[in-house]
């Protein structure tokens, strides 16, 4: 099954046309992993792609992958990620849910698909659980470019 | 008065090597088999289901994921298993499963074929999940299905040695956890939860080969690691923290592609 979501248009910062970058990363922050395991394949500049859309497209940049906790085993509330401060005095190890961040190299695309000049890019992510799994398992807070020089 | 019984004598200390599940020896392969048999027939916390429990069910869910613990905390895991299966098989050690080595059917045929060599079931197929191991509802024993239309090809020598090439240990170690997720999702069935996964006996050969990347990092990398604000964490529940998983030899062990040995003058 498949979930889509398409980035509204990221600004970019004015560039130098002489800048070289060496590496380019999307991060994507908290990260929702308590359902099925998938893989999100992610495409610059591609609001149309869709599971069809092959990993040869020049618009693939790459993906990431979710080893999902499946559902809860526990009693009522097991599953609920604590919110609100933490207490300082509080050791115990973070609840077993906390969102992730996952982070995609896409320098070769990055380099390949957005000119110096370019005002904006978009982020689409076709997340694609194997077999019949849920067909909403893609939930993340948001997604920031990052580029190194 | 009583008396103290001696001490057992010391074994010289001798490094043992994890090799590739594609290179064993049949001697060796009969081995890992033996000690998964032996290991599954005990009922108890030294038996094979009260380690692959460790990991997900039954509760608690002990294993890190998307967690700056994930490589140490692996690594004590698949210490403590190997141990539980030398008590059963002296000096075995578990194989590593190549992603990479691009098979037609990726799983390794030590872990694939249906029959061993004397035409009994091969433990390293399937095994048998604890009732307590189980998801509500969940199967009774681990099943697969491996490269099912949805799934994420396995990583290739290129991706791991991109992996490699990263010299800050947390972008490393994200980057790797990456490649390890795509594999559970793979091989689908059991390993692709975290509930369950352990008990299938190839995950314990996937996580050797994530163990053994590390290693492979340590090496081009020496004098990289965790941030020091993370060598004195617990990895609950082993008596271990990060900072005493960080040298295998210290550990016992090393990698391997193949080895031999003859018996010398001795």
């Amino acid at each position: 099954m498949v979930d889509r979501y398409v980035s509204d248009p990221i600004d970019l910062p004015e560039r130098d046309a002489g800048a070289g970058y060496f590496r380019a990363d999307l991060v994507f922050y908290d990260v929702d992993h308590s359902g099925p395991s998938y893989e999100a394949l992610v495409f610059l500049n591609a609001p149309d792609a869709d599971a069809a859309t092959p990993r040869d497209d020049e618009h693939y940049a790459g993906s990431f992958k979710i080893f999902g906790h499946g559902s809860c085993f526990g009693d009522v509330g097991h599953c609920d990620v604590p919110t609100g401060p933490r207490d300082p005095f509080d050791l115990r190890p973070p609840h077993h849910l906390v969102p992730a961040s996952k982070t995609v190299v896409v320098t070769e695309a990055f380099k390949r698909l957005v000119a110096p000049g370019d005002e904006t890019m978009t982020v689409t992510v076709v997340a694609v659980t194997p077999g019949d799994g849920p067909n909403d398992v893609l939930k993340f807070d948001r997604v920031r470019l990052l580029t190194y020089s | 008065m009583s008396t103290v019984p001696p001490s057992p004598p010391a074994i010289p200390a001798r490094l043992r090597h994890r090799r590739s599940a594609d290179a064993l020896t049949a001697g060796q392969l009969a081995e890992v088999r033996s000690a998964i048999v032996a290991a599954q027939a005990i009922d108890d916390d030294r038996g094979y289901q009260s380690w692959a429990g460790v990991h997900g069910l039954p509760l608690p869910v002990y294993c890190t994921h998307n967690s700056p613990l994930f490589l140490p905390w692996h690594r004590a895991y698949l210490y403590f298993f190997e141990l539980a299966l030398q008590d059963r098989v002296a000096g075995v050690t578990v194989p590593w499963w190549d992603w990479t080595a691009g098979g037609s059917e990726g799983l390794p045929a030590a872990y694939a074929d249906e029959q061993d060599a004397d035409g009994q079931p091969n433990p390293l197929l399937q095994s048998p999940i604890q009732p307590s191991g189980r998801p509500p509802g969940g199967p009774s024993e681990t099943n697969r299905n491996p490269g099912q239309p949805g799934a994420p090809p396995l990583p290739t020598r290129a991706q791991v040695d991109a992996v490699l090439e990263l010299t800050d240990f947390m972008d490393f170690q994200s980057q790797l956890e990456d490649l390890h997720n795509g594999v559970h999702v793979w091989v689908g069935g059991t390993m692709g939860g975290i509930a369950s996964s352990a008990y299938d006996p190839i995950f314990w050969a996937h996580h050797v080969m994530v163990d053994r990347i590390w290693r492979l990092w340590q090496l081009r990398h020496p004098g990289s690691g965790p941030p020091a604000a993370l060598l004195d964490r617990a990895l609950a529940p082993f008596a271990m923290t990060v900072r005493d998983t960080l040298d295998v030899e210290a550990l016992g062990y090393d990698y391997a592609v193949t080895t031999a040995a003859v018996r010398g003058t001795g």
